[in-house]
C-alpha cells in the first residue's frame, strides 16, 4: 500500500488543522464565518482519518456508502427535529 | 428452556424415510463425538442441558428463542388479562382490581414485553433457523456472537422480570414519554431497571444485527444473488438493515434516559427546553421502523407459506420485493406522525402527512399481490395457511384504520383513545398471527414430526374468533381514553366483549401447546419436504437438518439447489429447492432421492472436514451476558451517581463489581479460545464481495455507532437549538486542554497505523512499541479529561448542574467510554503481540485500527462542538 512517509504527511495535516480550528476561534472573526471554517475543518479531518487511516479509499466503495448511510440517518434526525422547533 | 431438550430428542430418535443416518439428530450427535477429539471441545448432544449452555449452533439458537419468546408471550399474555379483568366495568380509582399504578405498571410492562420481548425475538427465531439453510451457509458469520445475541435477550428479559420486584416496573406506558420517565414521576428503582433492561436487549439486537447482516451478505451459495433470494430471507435482511439503524438511535435515547435517572443528567427534565420533545423525536425515529421490524419477518412468513399452499410463485415478485424496500427506507422519514399532537410546527406536520400516505403505498402493492396470488393458485388449506390468510385480512384492517391516523385532522380526535390501540394491534397482533402459521410451518422441520392438523385448525378458529372479539370492538369503543381503566359507562358492553374476547384468545393458545408439545414427541415423522410445494432450501435437507445443514457445498449456478462434493463427479443430484426458479415444478420426490445419493457419498468428507472443521460450542457468551447482566442490576439503584445508603447499596455496589469481573473475564477467555466459525467458500457477496467476514462486520458494527453517536449529538443540537443557538457557551471555558486531548487522540490513530503497517511487515518489535504508544496515549488522552473534569467539578459544573453541563459531560462521556473499551483492547493486542501474535495475521490490529480511528473521527467532531463553538 502506501508507505509510513504518506501516513506521516496525512497525520501532520491532520495536526494542523486542529490547530488552525483554535486559532480561527481566538481570530475574533464573525460567530458564524467561524463556525462555518471549524465544522468545515472537522468534516475535512474526518475525511481524511477515514480515507487513509482507515483506508476506506482502497476498499470497495460498498463500505463507504454504508458509513453513509449511517451518517445520512443521523444527519435527518438532527436537522428533521431541529427544523421541527421553528 | 428445559422443555426444549426432550422435544429435541424426541424429534431426532427415530426416522422412517430411510437409511439417511446423517440426517437425524442421532447421528449428528455423532459427528459431534469426532470433534471432542479433534478440537477437545465437548459438544453434547440435544438431549443434555449442558448443550443448550454452550450451543452456538444456529438451529440450536433459533429453537432457544423460540421457546423463550413463548415464554415472555405468556407473561405479557397475563398481564394483558389483569388489564382486561379491570376494564369489565369502569371503574374510579377506589375501586379498582389492580392499585391504579399497578394498572399503569401492567400496561407498560406488557407493551413493553410483547414488541420486545416477545415478537422480535420470537420472528428471530425462525431467522436463526431458517436463513443460514435459505442462504446455503452452514452458520451465522459468527456463531459465537450469535449465542452472545440470544443470552444477552434472555438477560434483559430477566433483568425485566427482576424491575418488578424492586418497588415496582416502570409504569409511564411503553413510549416511555418524557417527563414521566424520569425520577421525580417514576421514582422506583424497577423503573430504571426496567430502562437498563432495555439497554441490555437493545445490545443484543445490534449484535443480532450485525451477524445477520455479514451473514446474509457475504455468506449465499454460489448463484443465490440476492435477486433470487427467497421472500423470507428477503425480509429477514431488510428487517436487520432497519434494525442496525433503528436501534441504534433508541440505543441513544435509551443511554441519554438512563443517565438522567442514574447520573442525574437533565435532558428530560421539566426545566429543559424540549425534553419532552427530544424524547418523542429520538423514540419515534426508532418506534416508526420497528413497527416495520416487527412486521417485515411476518410478511415473509405469510409470502412463503403463501406460495407453498397455493403451489405457485409469488405474483409480481420483482415488485413485491422492490415494494418492501422502499418501505424499508421510507419507515426511516415518517416517525413524526407520531407527533402531530406536539408543539412541531405545521409545515413539518403536513411533510411526515405526506411521507405517511407515500409509505402506505407499497404496502398496497404488497397485499394485492398476495391477494392475486392466492386468486392464482390452488390453496390447500392447511393450518399455516389458515393463520397467513387470517393476518392478511387482519392486516388490512389494521392497515385502513391506520391510514386515519396518518391525516393530521382526524389523529387530532383519535390520538390517545382506543381507535390507535385497536389499530395497532391489528397490525402488531396480525404479524403475530403470521408468525403463528410460520411455527406451524415450519414445526415438522424443526422436530421431525408433524403437529396434529385438526388440533391446529381448532386452534386456528378459536384464535380468530377470539381476535376479532377482543380487538374489533375496541375499535366501537375507540373513545375509551387510551391507558386509562376509566371509561364513559355506555361502552362497557363493548369492553365486556373485549374481555371475553381476550380470554377466548389466550386459551386458544393451550390448544397449540398441547398440541405442539405431544407431537415433539408422538407425532408422525415427515420426510424432508412434508408440504410439496414447498421450495426453498430448508425443505431439501433433512427433518431436522443436520448439524451443519448440508452434506456438500451448496449451489444455485445451475438455477437450482444442487451439492458440489469433493469429487466432481457426484454432484449430479439436483435437489429442486432455488425459490424463484423453483416454482410450482418442484415436488418432494425428487428432492429426496438424489439427496440420499448425495448423502451416502458424503460419509468420507465428513472424516476429512472434521480435522479443521467448525467448533460449535462455548460456554462464554453464556458468561458474558451474566457478566452484563450484573453490571446493569447492580447500578440500577443509582441516583445522581449515589449509591443508595447502607447494606442495600453496598450489595448494589458489590454486584456490580463483580460483573464487571465476570465480563472482562469472560471477554478475555473468548479471545482466547479456540473457535473456528463456519468454513465457506465465497459465493455470492454481493456488495461485499472479496471484504473480510470480520472486517465487514466491524463496519456494520461503525455504521451503527455512526447512529448512536449521531442521536447523542442530535440531541446536543436539538437542545442548544431550543434553548437557543449562540446564547449557549461552551461548558470548559478554555479550548486548549481539548485541543491538547486533539493532538494525543491524533497521534494514538497514528500509531495504530504504523502499529498495522509493522505487522503487515511481519516486524514485531514495531507491532508492540506502537501498540504500546497507542495505550499509552490513550491513557493521557484520559488523564487529562479527568483533570479537566475535576477542574469543572470543582467549579460546581457537574452532571446535573443544567442541561448544558448534561450535555456536555454525558457526550464526551461516551466518547472516553469508547476510549475505555479501546484500550482495554489495546492492552489485550499488545500482549498477544509481545508473545508473537498478529506477524502472520494481522487481521486484529487492522479491525481495532478502525475501530480507534473512527473514535478519533468523532472526537473530531466533539471537540470544536463542545469546547469551541
Ligand atoms: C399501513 C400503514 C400504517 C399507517 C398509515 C399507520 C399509521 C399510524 C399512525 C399515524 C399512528 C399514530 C397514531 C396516534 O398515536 O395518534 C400509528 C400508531 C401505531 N402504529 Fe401504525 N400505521 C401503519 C401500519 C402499522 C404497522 C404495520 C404497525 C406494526 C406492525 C403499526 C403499529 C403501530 C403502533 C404500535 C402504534 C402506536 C404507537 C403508540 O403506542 O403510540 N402501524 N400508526
Ligand atoms: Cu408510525
Amino acid at each position: 500500500m502506501v508507505s509510513t512517509k504518506f501516513y506521516t504527511a496525512i497525520y501532520v495535516v491532520l495536526f494542523v488543522s486542529a490547530t488552525i480550528q483554535v486559532l480561527v476561534e481566538f481570530a475574533g472573526l464573525a460567530y458564524w464565518a467561524a463556525f462555518g471554517i471549524i465544522i468545515v475543518l472537522s468534516a475535512a479531518k474526518a475525511v481524511l482519518v477515514a480515507a487513509y487511516f482507515q483506508h476506506l479509499r482502497w476498499e470497495p466503495r460498498s463500505l463507504t456508502y454504508l458509513v453513509g448511510i449511517g451518517l445520512v440517518a443521523a444527519l435527518a434526525l438532527t436537522v428533521a427535529a431541529s427544523y421541527s422547533l421553528l | 428452556m428445559s422443555d426444549t431438550n426432550p422435544e429435541r430428542t424426541g424429534g431426532g430418535s427415530e426416522r422412517t424415510d430411510g437409511g439417511t443416518e446423517v440426517g437425524s439428530e442421532v447421528v449428528s450427535g455423532g459427528h459431534t463425538d469426532d470433534h471432542d477429539h479433534d478440537h477437545g471441545h465437548d459438544f453434547p448432544g440435544t438431549g443434555s442441558i449442558k448443550r443448550w449452555f454452550v450451543t452456538t449452533n444456529h438451529k440450536d439458537v433459533g429453537i432457544l428463542y423460540i421457546v423463550t419468546s413463548l415464554f415472555f408471550l405468556v407473561l405479557g399474555g397475563v398481564l394483558a388479562w389483569l388489564m382486561r379483568i379491570q376494564l369489565w366495568a369502569p371503574r374510579a380509582p377506589t375501586e379498582t382490581i389492580l392499585a391504579p399504578v399497578a394498572y399503569n405498571q401492567a400496561v407498560s410492562a406488557h407493551g413493553l414485553l410483547m414488541v420486545f420481548w416477545f415478537l422480535s425475538p420470537f420472528a428471530f427465531g425462525f431467522a436463526n433457523y431458517v436463513v443460514p439453510l435459505q442462504l446455503g451457509a452452514k452458520d451465522l458469520a459468527f456463531p459465537r456472537l450469535n449465542a452472545l445475541s440470544y443470552w444477552l435477550y434472555l438477560f434483559s428479559g430477566i433483568l425485566f422480570g427482576v424491575s418488578f420486584f424492586q418497588g415496582g416496573t416502570f409504569s409511564g406506558g411503553w413510549t416511555m414519554y418524557a417527563p414521566l420517565n424520569v425520577p421525580t414521576f417514576t421514582p422506583d428503582v424497577g423503573a430504571s431497571t426496567a430502562v437498563l433492561a432495555l439497554v441490555l436487549f437493545v445490545a443484543s439486537v445490534t449484535v443480532s444485527s450485525v451477524n445477520f447482516l455479514t451473514t446474509m451478505h457475504r455468506m449465499r451459495a454460489e448463484g443465490l444473488t440476492l435477486r433470487n433470494m427467497p421472500l423470507f430471507s428477503w425480509t429477514i435482511l431488510l428487517t436487520v438493515w432497519m434494525m442496525l439503524f433503528a436501534f441504534a438511535a433508541l440505543l441513544a435515547a435509551l443511554m441519554v434516559l438512563s443517565a438522567d435517572r442514574l447520573l442525574g443528567t437533565t435532558y428530560f427534565a421539566m426545566e429543559s427546553p424540549a425534553g419532552a420533545l427530544l424524547w418523542t423525536h429520538l423514540f419515534w425515529f426508532f418506534g416508526h421502523p420497528e413497527v416495520y421490524i416487527v412486521f417485515f419477518p411476518a410478511l415473509g412468513v405469510m409470502a412463503e407459506v403463501f406460495q407453498t399452499f397455493t403451489g405457485r410463485r409469488i405474483v409480481g415478485r420483482k415488485w413485491f420485493i422492490i415494494a418492501m424496500v422502499l418501505v424499508a427506507i421510507q419507515s426511516f422519514v415518517v416517525w413524526m406522525h407520531h407527533m402531530f399532537l406536539t408543539s412541531i410546527n405545521l409545515q413539518v406536520k403536513t411533510l411526515f402527512m405526506i411521507t405517511t400516505i407515500g409509505i402506505s403505498l407499497p404496502f398496497d402493492l404488497m397485499v394485492f399481490a398476495l391477494i392475486y396470488t392466492m386468486l392464482k393458485g390452488k390453496i390447500r388449506f392447511t393450518t399455516p395457511f389458515l393463520f397467513v390468510f387470517g393476518a392478511l385480512l387482519l392486516f388490512i384492517i389494521g392497515g385502513i384504520t391506520g391510514v386515519f391516523l396518518g391525516a393530521v385532522v382526524l389523529d387530532y380526535e383519535f390520538r390517545g383513545t382506543y381507535w390507535v390501540v385497536a389499530h395497532f394491534h391489528y397490525v402488531m397482533v396480525g404479524g403475530v398471527t403470521a408468525l403463528v402459521g410460520g411455527l406451524y410451518y415450519w414445526f415438522p422441520k424443526i422436530t421431525g414430526r408433524m403437529y396434529d392438523e385438526f388440533l391446529g385448525k381448532v386452534h386456528f378458529a378459536a384464535y380468530f374468533v377470539g381476535f376479532n372479539l377482543l380487538y374489533f370492538p375496541l375499535f366501537v369503543a375507540w373513545e375509551t381514553p387510551r391507558r386509562v381503566f376509566d371509561y364513559a359507562p355506555e361502552l362497557a358492553p363493548w369492553h365486556q366483549l373485549a374481555t371475553i374476547g381476550g380470554f377466548v384468545l389466550g386459551l386458544s393458545f393451550l390448544i397449540m401447546f398441547y398440541n405442539l408439545f405431544k407431537s415433539a414427541f408422538t407425532g408422525d415423522p415427515v420426510s424432508d419436504n412434508p408440504w410439496e410445494y414447498a421450495t426453498t432450501a430448508e425443505w431439501a435437507v433433512s427433518s431436522p437438518p443436520p448439524l451443519e445443514n448440508f452434506e456438500g457445498t451448496p449451489t444455485y449456478r445451475d438455477g437450482h439447489l444442487s451439492f458440489i462434493l469433493d469429487r466432481e463427479s457426484d454432484a449430479t443430484g439436483g435437489a429442486t429447492a432455488a425459490d424463484g426458479s423453483g416454482g410450482a415444478t418442484a415436488d418432494g420426490g425428487v428432492a429426496t432421492s438424489p439427496h440420499t445419493a448425495v448423502t451416502t457419498e458424503y460419509e468420507p468428507t465428513v472424516e476429512a472436514t472434521e480435522v479443521e472443521g467448525p467448533s460449535h460450542a462455548s460456554i462464554w457468551p453464556f458468561v458474558l451476558s451474566l457478566g452484563a447482566f450484573l453490571i446493569l442490576l447492580g447500578i440500577s439503584p443509582l441516583q445522581d451517581t449515589a449509591f443508595p445508603e447502607g447494606m442495600m447499596g453496598a450489595a448494589y455496589a458489590t454486584t456490580a463489581v463483580a460483573g464487571f469481573g465476570v465480563t472482562l473475564g469472560s471477554l478475555i477467555a473468548m479471545g482466547l479460545e479456540p473457535f473456528h466459525g463456519p468454513v465457506f467458500d465465497e459465493g455470492e457477496a454481493w456488495p461485499f464481495s472479496g471484504i473480510d467476514n470480520g472486517k465487514v462486520g466491524m463496519w456494520i458494527f461503525l455504521a451503527s455507532d455512526v447512529v448512536l453517536f449521531g442521536g447523542f449529538l442530535g440531541a446536543y443540537i436539538f437542545t442548544r437549538f431550543a434553548f437557543g443557538w449562540t446564547g449557549w457557551q461552551p461548558v470548559p471555558d478554555d479550548p486548549i486542554p481539548g485541543l491538547v486531548n486533539t493532538y494525543i487522540l491524533l497521534t494514538s490513530s497514528f500509531t495504530v497505523v504504523l502499529a498495522l503497517v509493522a505487522a503487515e511487515k511481519k516486524h514485531k518489535l514495531g507491532l508492540v512499541t506502537s501498540l504500546g504508544a497507542t495505550f499509552v496515549l490513550g491513557i493521557g488522552f484520559l488523564v487529562n479529561k479527568a483533570l479537566e473534569w475535576q477542574h469543572l467539578f470543582h467549579e460546581g459544573l457537574w452532571l446535573s448542574t443544567n442541561v448544558r453541563t448534561s450535555t456536555f459531560f454525558l457526550t464526551t462521556g461516551l466518547h472516553a467510554a469508547h476510549v475505555i473499551a479501546g484500550l482495554i483492547v489495546a492492552l489485550y493486542l499488545t500482549a498477544r503481540a509481545w508473545r508473537g501474535a498478529y506477524l502472520e495475521d494481522s487481521r486484529s490490529v487492522e479491525y481495532f485500527g478502525l475501530y480507534w480511528h473512527f473514535v478519533d473521527i468523532v472526537w473530531l467532531f466533539l471537540f470544536p462542538l463542545f469546547y469551541i463553538l
